[in-house]
């Protein structure tokens, strides 16, 4: 199997393995939040930013993924 | 701990990734201090698009459509799109921009670590006083 092709076949799928797990983790950590806020509406501020940074931290995984998909996109042509 | 501590966390992440750039372009090369300082704008943009839709869509008061759907279909493009030309433009070190994109994390990991140290989260501790002065 060439280099190339090898690239070609694996780089869209490590992306979309990257999407699929930040977007389920991104999923579980929100409605884990959205039922804390339910049970306890006082403690809002103090879960949402432990969420935003969750996210953040999740979200910074992807956008690793896609930093290494645009540079390695260039090998393949 | 509540969304002022993403606003100082914004602000700290700004001010460090300016001088640690400014470091760099001294000390090493413009370009690689520019790339830095790029990444760390990236990962402040990403932060800020978070916590402005979390804000909107978990608030109490009805959310505002309008807005929660611009800033939505604005974080996308703006993020990734110019991320795609930045990486691919090959003008920055990628180095660089991801060490950029990771202060903000490094930030985030160093405030909470000294609150945790320093107990503000703790009820009571940040107000005990010792024995005796009350």
């Amino acid at each position: 199997m060439d280099f190339r092709f090898a690239l070609a076949l694996a780089l869209p799928l490590a992306i979309g393995l990257a999407a699929i797990g930040s977007g389920m983790g991104l999923g579980r950590a929100v409605g884990q939040a959205m039922e804390a806020i339910g049970r306890q509406p006082e403690a809002a501020g103090k879960i949402q930013t432990a969420m935003i940074i969750g996210a953040a931290f999740i979200e910074a995984l992807t956008i690793y993924a896609l930093v290494a998909f645009f540079l390695l996109q260039g090998k393949i042509a | 701990m509540g969304l002022e501590f993403i606003t100082r966390i914004i602000k700290t992440t700004a001010v460090v990734s300016l001088v640690v750039s400014l470091c760099i372009s001294y000390y090493f090369d413009w370009k690689i201090g520019l790339g830095f300082l790029v990444g760390a704008a990236w990962s402040l943009v990403n932060l800020f698009f978070i916590r402005t839709l979390i804000k909107e869509v978990v608030s109490p008061n009805e959310a505002r459509k309008s807005i929660t759907a611009v800033l939505a279909l604005l974080k996308f493009p703006l993020l990734y799109v110019a991320g795609y030309f930045i990486v691919a433009s090959e003008f920055f070190s990628v180095y660089a921009l991801l060490a950029g994109f990771s202060l903000l994390f490094a930030v985030i990991v160093l405030k909470v670590l000294g609150r945790l140290i320093l107990g503000l989260d703790v009820p009571g501790v940040r107000n005990k006083q010792p024995e005796g002065t009350a």
